[in-house]
Order: structure tokens, then C-alpha cells, then sequence
């Protein structure tokens, strides 16, 4: 599933297997840039520890690093609802479907506030 | 493409909170949750970090006042994609071509020396200002990449002109689009390629380049190299980077970059009711009236007795800055700075403002731009869903001693 969902253009096989290995253990990687001068500093995740932390980084942090989430004002569980439905629909994450409520009720709690009640 | 994804278990990073960190030295922008570090990247020196993949960098803001041109190491970087940037070493001489290719008469396939020998070179000198620019100083806070005001810069683009490249190719009858593909490529199928799309006529336009150098030097790596598409006086989603792929289409294109992204309220303004939505949309296109004080910073001192020369700059989407009045007294009374040499009408314009307080105490500065169609900015701040376009008065306040 996941091998015909990266890019074609992408990796070669071998990378690719060692993304799906990665993905396995629940470990996302960074990147390795090329050698000399055009070198990125390497990433590191950042995020708070706890209940779906580990949904979080298999799954958001495939395609973006942490800071995408950790510079974030403080968003209602609505903001964050409707930001993780964006990455689904229309970026096309590959989000394990019953991971969702669980990093939705992680992003709530250490990036976010619940919503005010309707009116 | 390329775009390898370039992994590798030496760089795995789960599971525990990294200490380590890549300069060790950090700011603070001026809005909740601004802490930043500051990172050095390959031909750059240490910028405001907002997200490390894809890279995403802030110019420090003092930068703006230390000259009109912002050096190559210090200007800003933007990215979408997580394969980004393009590995170096598909972008070199020998690896890069550009495709011009679609509803023309005579699809090309060019080298950048091609370019270089083949078409006549010009230059000019413009600010690439990203949409969403001080979008944390948004009120309601909105999702999105949280920028101080330092994802802008203004640099001397080389290049030759798209016009004269689309008319050699020959642009069939009925063509109504140009469609802009770079070599930075998402990791998954599924996720959309960032394209983004003119109109024939305004791709037509000669003041539009394909820039292969920025202030005399090739593009830095992360600014595009080797060759990125300038659009003076537009949002900088239009500036293709590592720019491969130019395609003429005879309809309207509907990609995501287009659409749903980086589209404004249909308004004047570009603004609507904070928390509502907008009901209909156009893309994002020429940048509002700005201006800000460079010279000094919130928290800075001048003497009360004295005269300090207030300096700043200004910009706008093409029309031209005319005028750059400064308030001490929150807008009640005005005065005309000076302004500086016009370096072209996309290009910031410095300005200057003598100024002795007279009395101690807290003064808070305000510098307003219009241009040439009385287009000026807002005392207030307007608000969008995007974040984007923010252009009111950016107040400085100093301690007169």
C-alpha cells in the first residue's frame, strides 16, 4: 500500500524499503542530503510525550517535520479537526484511519484547547 | 524528476525530545508561541527557522535595515514539498533542462547556457514577498506557517524574459494558461505537485523573467537554483522554483495551488469578518501597499533632546510608492518623510524621517505608504481564513531618554 502511494519519481526501491522498515517500527526518518557543501542540517522530532505521540509521528510526520505542528498558535480541537481533514483530503495523507481520533485528541491536548460550545 | 527522498537510518531522530541544537542560539517574534531558533543552511547564514522539511526560513528583520537589497545568505526560504530541495546534484549544468512544451508550435528543451546564448538577458531589481508574510501577527490567530514580517526580501533578479521563451516556442491559437512545475517533488502520489498557473497574456508580460541569478551571483540552492520564475509585484507562490517544467494548456488549470490554495477573499480589500468565510474566492496575485520602520526596533532608545533620522522602506505590486507620512501621536497628525532614490517600481523604496521627541518618554512610531493609485494602508488590521496580505501600519515604539 504505502510502496504504491510514494512517488514514482521518488526513491529508488532500496530507499523505498527502507522507508517501509522505518514506517514498520514507528520511526519516521530525515534526510540524508547529498555529500560536500549541500548538506541540511538534520531533523529532529520535537514533540510533547504522551498518549498518540506515536500515531503522530507515524502518520503527520511522514511528509513535514514537527514544527508544523509545534509553532502552531493554540487551536481549538475544531482548527486542529479541520487541519488534520486538509492534510487527508486534499494533500492526500495516508492517514491510518482509526489513528485519527486518537492524535486529533493528542493535537487537542498539548497543541490546542477544546472547542467553546456552540451556541 | 528527481527528488530522490533520501533517507537513511543515520538520521533518525524518533522517540525522545532532541537536546542538540543546530546553532544553540534562539529568538523570540512578538506573538504567542514565537519562539524560534536560528539556523545556519547551506549558502546562508543563520535565519529564523519555522520548519526544518521541508526547510522553511525567516529573514531576521534587522537585516532590512542594513540596506535596500537583501544578501543572497540572508533571504528568505519557502518550500511546500517534502522532497525539497531538488538534490544539487540534478540541478547542475549538465543535469538540468527546462521543457517549454503543451499547446506550442515548437516544444523546447533548454539548458540554462542555452537560455544564457539563445535569448537576450535583462535584469530588474524587485521584492519576493511570501503571501502569508506576518502571518502571525494575524488577530483571531490562524493556521498556517506562523512568519514575523521577515518572509520577504528584495533582490536583483538576472534572467531572460518568459515572453521571448514562449513566443520562440510559438503559443498555439486558443492556449489559455502557463503552467509552472519546479523540480521539488511531494514524497507521496497522492499529495499534489505544486504547479501553479498564469494567464497567456499576463505570462506575456516582459517584465516577467526566468531568473538564473539574484544579486550577481547564481540562485542560492534554496532560493531556486538554477533557475526560478520572477513575477515583479506578485505573491511569491508565483515564483516557481528550480523551475523544469513550463506547459501551455487551452483551459483553466484546477490544481490544489491554485485552488483551494492561496486564493483571497473576492474583495477589494482581501478581507472579511473575523471567523467567517468567505464566499467566493480569487487567486492570490499583486501585493498591497506595505511599509515598516527598518532603523529602529520596538524597545529601542533615541534622545528626547535630539534629532534621530528615522529610516524605513515601502513597497507595493508595481504602481509605485509616492508618498511615506509618519505619526507620533497614532495617526491623529502626519508628516512626509523623505523619500529615497527609486530603484524601479518593484523594489523597495527607502525612506527617511527626522525626528527629535522634544519630551521623555515612550513614543510609539507609525510610517503609512500610498502609491500612485491612492492605495494606502489600513490603521487597523484586516483579517482573512489565509492569513495572507497583511498590510496595516506596523507601530514602533521607542523610549525617548
Amino acid at each position: 500500500m504505502l510502496q504504491r502511494l510514494l512517488s514514482t519519481q521518488g526513491p529508488a526501491t532500496s530507499l523505498r524499503g527502507i522507508l517501509r522498515v522505518l514506517l514498520a517500527a514507528g520511526l519516521v526518518a530525515g534526510r540524508v542530503a547529498a555529500e560536500g557543501p549541500f548538506q541540511l542540517p538534520k531533523e529532529e522530532i520535537r514533540i510533547k510525550e504522551g498518549a498518540g505521540a506515536e500515531q503522530l509521528k507515524s502518520n503527520c510526520l511522514l511528509c513535514h517535520s514537527s514544527e508544523y505542528i509545534t509553532t502552531q498558535p493554540v487551536l481549538t480541537r475544531a482548527q486542529w479537526t479541520a487541519t488534520v481533514e486538509k492534510m487527508r483530503a486534499k494533500y492526500g495523507a495516508p492517514l491510518v484511519t482509526n489513528s485519527v481520533p486518537v492524535i486529533l485528541d493528542y493535537l487537542t491536548r498539548n497543541y490546542g484547547k477544546e472547542s467553546p460550545p456552540k451556541r | 524528476m528527481s527528488g530522490a527522498v533520501r533517507l537513511g537510518a543515520a538520521v533518525i531522530a524518533g522517540g525522545t525530545l532532541a537536546r542538540s541544537r543546530a546553532s544553540g542560539e534562539s529568538v523570540v517574534l512578538p506573538f504567542e508561541n514565537g519562539e524560534r531558533e536560528l539556523v545556519a543552511y547551506p549558502q546562508k547564514r543563520p535565519l529564523i527557522r519555522l520548519t526544518t522539511r521541508p526547510p522553511q526560513l525567516e529573514t531576521p528583520f534587522a537585516v532590512f535595515g542594513e540596506g535596500i537589497v537583501t544578501p543572497n545568505d540572508a533571504f528568505f526560504v519557502r518550500y511546500h514539498l517534502t522532497n525539497s530541495p531538488p538534490a544539487h546534484e540534478t540541478l547542475t549544468e549538465g543535469a538540468f533542462r527546462l521543457r517549454v512544451q503543451g499547446q506550442v508550435s515548437t516544444p523546447l528543451t533548454l539548458s540554462v547556457a542555452d537560455l544564457r546564448s539563445q535569448f537576450e538577458t535583462t535584469e530588474v531589481l524587485a521584492v519576493n514577498q511570501c503571501s502569508g508574510n506576518s502571518r502571525g501577527f494575524f488577530k483571531p490567530r490562524v493556521p498556517g506557517g506562523q512568519l514575523g514580517h521577515g518572509a520577504m526580501g528584495n533582490a536583483k533578479w538576472r534572467g531572460v524574459r518568459l515572453a521571448d521563451v514562449l513566443k520562440k516556442a510559438g503559443i498555439a491559437a486558443g492556449a489559455r494558461q502557463v503552467l509552472f512545475n519546479g523540480l521539488d517533488t511531494p514524497l507521496i502520489v497522492t499529495t499534489p505537485d505544486f504547479i501553479k498557473a498564469l494567464d497567456v497574456d499576463q505570462a506575456l508580460d516582459p517584465d516577467l523573467l526566468l531568473a538564473f541569478e539574484m544579486n550577481g551571483e547564481p540562485l542560492p540552492w534554496l532560493n531556486g537554483f538554477p533557475l526560478r520564475l520572477v513575477v515583479p509585484g506578485h505573491y511569491g507562490t508565483y515564483w516557481v522554483k528550480h523551475l523544469n517544467e513550463i506547459t501551455v494548456v487551452d483551459s483553466e488549470f484546477k490544481g490544489f495551488w491554485m485552488k483551494p490554495a492561496y486564493r483571497i477573499p473576492d474583495d477589494p480589500c482581501a478581507h472579511i469578518e473575523p471567523g467567517t468565510t468567505p464566499r467566493r474566492t480569487v487567486p492570490i496575485s499583486r501585493y498591497n501597499v506595505r511599509s515598516f520602520i527598518t532603523s529602529h526596533a520596538t524597545g529601542g532608545r533615541i534622545p528626547a533632546g535630539a534629532t534621530t533620522l528615522i529610516r524605513g522602506i515601502a513597497f507595493d505590486g508595481g504602481q509605485q510608492i509616492r508618498e511615506v507620512v509618519v505619526s507620533d501621536d497614532g495617526g491623529r497628525s502626519w508628516k512626509e518623510a523623505t523619500l529615497e532614490a527609486d530603484l524601479g517600481r518593484y523594489s523597495f523604496r527607502g525612506w527617511s524621517f527626522p525626528y527629535r521627541p522634544g519630551q521623555a518618554g515612550p513614543r510609539t512610531l507609525i510610517a503609512r505608504a500610498t502609491n500612485r493609485l491612492g492605495q494606502s494602508q489600513p490603521l487597523e488590521p484586516l483579517w482573512n481564513p489565509s492569513g495572507y496580505m497583511r498590510n496595516c501600519v506596523e507601530p514602533v515604539t521607542l523610549d525617548a531618554v
